[in-house]
């Protein structure tokens, strides 16, 4: 089975934001949803030793996702591919897993009144694409793949590079790694 | 685009209202139970199964899609449906734990059919009480919340408030027994619910200092919020003056219907302070992007519009 992963690589970001647009368009969001905004952190340090991070945000897709777990009605699943997503018609808008989520994952659709997440374009990724996200990140910041496919890039980057992921203290344990700096430190 | 509170007022007024209903039905179940005078306590049944109903109503009321909220019930694990669960079963037991009572009612003479219902209700009710605080206090992002210790502020605020109502309703209507009862019984109330305010006080004061010096920026900034920020009148002057050192005073001074109605009012008002802490870690540069984001007032939203 396969166990989706996503690596961010800050040293390639230039925090063009091109993949919080491809991800609206392609996921045909409401004006008010972001899934995968691009933060800014810096410019730290005094002149000449400035240093700037990017920081693509997106839904962990925790092994351990405490969202799934807060969820009354089992609207929110985890695949067994690891990707997390909401059935819809289970899903009663009750946002208990928006506050579950430590990464700001979950955005209530004031529309139909249930709650919208990213679910790694699981449709494109089931039929072998790529993700809009991924697909679009001309700098390839974003790399997607399959931990366990030992051909993959991201098992490989994964193997040889230095990640982190977010908030680890929380124990939720994300598919979402970050390469911070070229040296693999934070 | 604004971040707006995830919880809005529905769910404050439902924290009020179940603590208020499970604290309620304690005292009528336990007077029942252990000290013979329930039917002191008869008309707090009534009233119970009511504010749990209405405390249930607001719950619906919040959810996006109110229409689908017995999906809530189809799962086996999650806080909140345990919660459902009790607060359904409450509205019903409660009822019928009223119907012992009144003179009219064919079955009053079944006392031990209604002491078992009393039993239950006594758990229920504390597991009313407790279950939004373990609900609130298990989302480990929300940093404020995620303490043991936000069950236990829920469990002795909503006990308080319980007594408080309680002493507002003792005697009435359908009780119909010697007035002396109810004289003793409002005396001990007011011991209890005495005890319970300088609890609460104790809990609440160390709860939001400890929040203050707790690890994790989230949680010290509600707490600063609560101590000296936008939330400091609220917080000093309605829950810790209003609610609990007024009814203190008045209590000692052997005033009789206000002190209830300020400890009220005080658990109402700490409901939404929590309800309105539900501050999280930011992550890395998160704080700033935020910042940036659309107010949801801009003449371009205002045009799609």
């Amino acid at each position: 089975m396969a166990r989706y992963a996503m690596i961010l690589d800050t040293r390639r970001c230039i925090g063009c934001e091109s993949c919080t647009v491809a991800c609206r368009v392609g996921n045909k969001l409401p004006i008010d949803m972001i899934y995968n905004p691009v933060t800014t952190v810096g410019p730290t340090g005094t002149f000449p030793h400035v240093h700037m991070l990017h920081y693509p945000l997106l839904c962990m897709h925790c092994e351990n996702p405490p969202c799934v777990s807060a969820c009354p009605t089992g609207a929110s699943q985890q695949a067994q591919d690891g990707i997390v997503w909401v059935e819809e018609t289970k899903c009663i808008g009750c946002k208990a897993c928006v506050q579950a989520c430590p990464y700001h994952a979950r955005h209530p659709n004031h529309v139909t009144g249930t709650v919208y997440k990213c679910d790694f374009c699981a449709d494109r990724v089931r039929q072998g694409l790529e993700p809009h996200c991924v697909k679009t990140c001309h700098q390839r910041a974003r790399i997607f793949g399959d931990l366990d496919d030992p051909g993959s890039e991201v098992y490989q980057l994964f193997n040889t590079t230095m990640t982190v992921q977010l908030l680890p203290e929380l124990g939720t344990d994300p598919s979402v790694y970050y390469i911070l700096s070229a040296g693999g430190q934070g | 685009m604004k971040t707006e509170r995830t919880w809005g007022w529905p769910i404050a007024g439902y924290l009020f209202l179940g603590g208020l209903g499970g604290g309620a039905i304690i005292v009528s179940s336990a007077a029942d139970l252990f000290l013979g005078r329930g039917g002191v306590f008869a008309l707090g049944c009534l009233v119970t199964a009511a504010l749990i109903a209405l405390g249930s109503s607001l719950l619906i009321f919040e959810l996006g899609r109110p229409a689908q909220f017995w999906r809530v019930f189809s799962t086996q694990k999650a806080i909140m449906t345990a919660g459902a669960w009790m607060l359904s079963l409450l509205i019903g037991t409660s009822f019928l734990q009223f119907t012992f009572w009144p003179d009219f009612s064919p079955w009053r003479t079944l006392i031990g059919l209604r002491q078992a219902l009393a039993a239950l209700n006594l758990l229920l009710g504390l597991g009313v009480c407790t279950y939004t605080g373990i609900l609130l206090g298990s989302l480990k992002p929300r940093r404020f919340w995620n303490t043991p210790a936000l069950p236990v502020l829920f469990l002795v605020s909503g006990l308080s408030t319980g007594v408080a109502l309680q002493s507002l309703l003792a005697g009435f209507w359908p009780y119909a027994g010697a007035r002396e009862a109810v004289e003793a019984v409002h005396g001990s109330l007011q011991a209890v619910d005495l005890a319970l305010i300088v609890v609460e006080l104790i809990t609440l004061v160390v709860y939001v200092l400890m929040m203050r010096t707790t690890l994790g920026q989230a949680a010290e900034r509600a707490a600063a919020r609560w101590l000296t920020g936008s939330y400091a009148l609220p917080f000093w002057g309605g829950v810790i003056a209003l609610g609990l050192l007024l009814p203190l005073v008045l209590y000692a001074l052997g005033v009789q219907v206000l002190p209830p109605l300020c400890v009220l009012t005080g658990g109402l008002i700490l409901r939404f302070l929590v309800v309105y802490s539900d501050d999280r870690t930011f992550l890395p540069g998160e704080e700033k992007y935020l910042s940036r984001l659309p107010r949801g007032d801009e003449p371009f939203l205002k045009a799609l519009k």
